[in-house]
């Protein structure tokens, strides 16, 4: 961001009477109350609300009429103790394998490559990395549900031509989460690249030139110099992609419906399929003990970062 | 580096660079292609092309089935007033967070931060219980006012505003500006591009959500664009009386393309101001 610097070269102005000066300061200490004001008239009305709404709703077994019963920590302890709510965190967990440290790798060497500013048809492959990320998820899921289809699709198709048989993608419990996986990296790796170019972009090109003297091969550069210089923005991006792999939920919802066999039943399907069958209470309990997960891993992504410093 | 060893480098950058374009696309343009394909052949040759069959049939069937122009109608209503209230109140608010100090800052900043990890859906029952309440069931108001004032658009204003020194402010208050003269005439000015980038990043989610909205508004004239999507997607599993595979498929690309089309031109138009507010206003490595 460019700055224009401070004008500071003319002259104090002569101070103010201080009456003026009194109602100028109140309007200071004022403002900033003012300026929050439509913001915390939405907020709590929009989302705190909802939330201790919500936060009350997990300690009743309430299923969306009648009266609801208090509960206690009833729903919190049935679910620590149930296979579905184990289930969805594993499969949540399998998919951010699959997902997060290959696209981190990806979206590094991609970036890696587009930070040459003399390469070429650079423009080109940046705006074509992102039209994925722009396109609705809806339709793209849709899109992935006739790609890879068992029978028509043509993912099987191009398979068949080079003599591989047939893969359910879709129906399978070993192809499901892959799939999902897939449709995930292809869908936000082009955002993740421009985060870590905004990291590369504050490199120092003298560090690599002095690599370079020293013999260093280009491998050893991205490794050596590149990651650890950038590991705040390596961090931001992974942590939001955690977070967005462990609250996943349109993606089940359109692509699988969460099958086959629960297979891509994620933490965050599940609270729909709670939802769905009116178990408001331990819905609403399954969600507060994801953001407890989704809280411990992000504090993992910031020790991690805090120990390298 | 030798020339022909950066000669060598160059290849090799390219022939990845490629191949990540190549399937970035492949399924955007296998999509928009097969959409004007007869759907039979869509099913029997999903990777076939014959020139001299292709039509409008998927489209003109799919416009006539599902009510996807009053989706476009209504997901424009709802991005102008949604977007406008966002780019408004978004940057207002995180001025006052990143540079006023006010009582109950540290609180309310807490709770901006808590809503960012609370996976959206978790709140979707008792908005909709207070949607019910207020009468607001299939109304715009009901699209637009819940989460308008989104907690990552406060987060990132509120980073890229803190980079703004407070001599500027300053000075602009020795020059008689007012406090909020100081965030019309000197922040927002300043903060610019980021706020490109918010803007961009905004009309995307608004027009991309759909959770809410199905649950919201599912009635035909309330319905958004990908609400219409999403019902015609619940049609494909076999649902629909009378509708092979085929039709539903080629249906389905139509209604995806013309979908997926607006977005794709606004943001290829709009991409530069995009990348540079997110370069101007993330975190620094």
């Amino acid at each position: 961001m460019t700055l224009a610097p401070a004008t500071r070269a003319a002259p104090a102005p002569a101070p103010p009477p201080p009456k003026a000066r009194r109602a100028a300061h109140l309007r200071r200490r004022l403002a900033p109350y003012v300026f929050v004001a439509p913001f915390i008239a939405l907020f709590a009305a929009f989302s705190i609300y909802p939330m201790l709404f919500t936060l009350r709703l997990s300690f009743t077994d309430w299923r969306g009429s009648g009266t609801a019963q208090w509960v206690g920590w009833g729903n919190y302890t049935y679910l620590l103790g149930s296979e579905a709510f184990w289930s969805s965190l594993g499969n949540s967990a399998m998919l951010w394998l699959l997902v997060v440290p290959v696209q981190m790798v990806l979206a590094l060497l991609i970036a890696v490559c587009l930070n040459n500013a003399k390469l070429r048809l650079r423009g080109v492959y940046r705006v074509s990395y992102l039209v994925p990320f722009v396109t609705p998820l809806v339709a793209v899921a849709q899109i992935w549900v006739v790609l890879f289809d068992q029978d028509y699709g043509a993912v099987n198709q191009i398979l068949s031509v080079v003599g591989l048989p047939d893969v359910g993608w879709l129906t399978t419990t070993t192809w499901a989460k892959p799939t999902l996986a897939l449709l995930f990296i292809w869908k936000t790796t082009g955002f993740i690249v421009v985060i870590l170019l905004s990291g590369l972009q504050s490199l120092d090109e003298t560090l690599y030139e002095a690599a370079e003297i020293d013999g260093a091969g280009t491998l050893r550069k991205l490794w050596s110099l590149t990651v650890p210089l950038i590991r705040r923005t390596l961090a931001f991006a992974g942590v939001m992609q955690t977070l967005a792999v462990f609250q996943m939920f349109a993606e089940p919802f359109v692509v699988t419906q969460g099958g086959p066999y629960n297979s891509t039943t994620t933490a965050g399907f599940l609270l729909y399929k709670h939802i769905n069958q009116a178990d408001l209470g331990t819905g609403a309990a399954n969600s507060f003990l994801l953001v407890v997960v989704v809280m411990l891993l992000s504090l993992l992504f910031v020790r991690l970062l805090r120990s390298e410093d | 580096m030798n020339p022909s060893r950066r000669t060598v480098a160059s290849i090799g950058a390219h022939t990845f660079l490629g191949a990540v374009l190549v399937l970035s696309l492949a399924p955007v343009v296998w999509a928009v292609v097969s959409a004007f394909r007869p759907p039979t052949e869509i099913v029997s040759h999903p990777l076939g092309l014959n020139l001299s069959t292709l039509t409008l049939e998927n489209f003109r069937r799919v416009l006539d089935d599902v009510p996807l122009v009053q989706g476009f109608v209504n997901t424009a209503i709802v991005l102008v007033s949604k977007g406008t209230l966002t780019l408004l109140l978004a940057p207002l608010a995180a001025f006052a967070f990143a540079k006023y100090r006010f009582a109950g800052r540290g609180v309310l900043f807490g709770a901006v931060l808590v809503t960012l990890m609370l996976p959206t859906i978790v709140l979707i029952i008792p908005l909709l219980l207070q949607m019910k309440e207020l009468g607001w069931v299939n109304t715009y108001q009901a699209l637009i006012l819940p989460g308008a004032v989104d907690a990552f658009a406060i987060f990132w204003m509120r980073q890229v505003i803190a980079e703004i020194p407070d001599e500027l402010l300053d000075a602009a208050r020795i020059d008689g500006c007012g406090e909020f003269g100081i965030f019309a005439r000197v922040v927002m000015p300043l903060i610019r591009p980021a706020l490109a980038g918010l803007g961009v990043l905004t009309v995307m989610n608004i027009y991309n959500d759909f959770v809410w909205p199905v649950v919201v508004a599912n009635s035909e004239r309330m319905a958004t664009l990908q609400v219409v999507l999403s019902t015609l997607a619940q049609n494909i599993t076999g649902n629909r009386i009378g509708a092979d595979y085929a039709t539903v498929t080629g249906e389905l690309l139509a209604a995806a393309s013309l979908a997926m089309l607006p977005l794709v031109i606004i943001f290829i138009a709009l991409q530069r101001y995009f990348v540079n507010g997110i370069l101007a206003g993330s975190v620094k490595g």
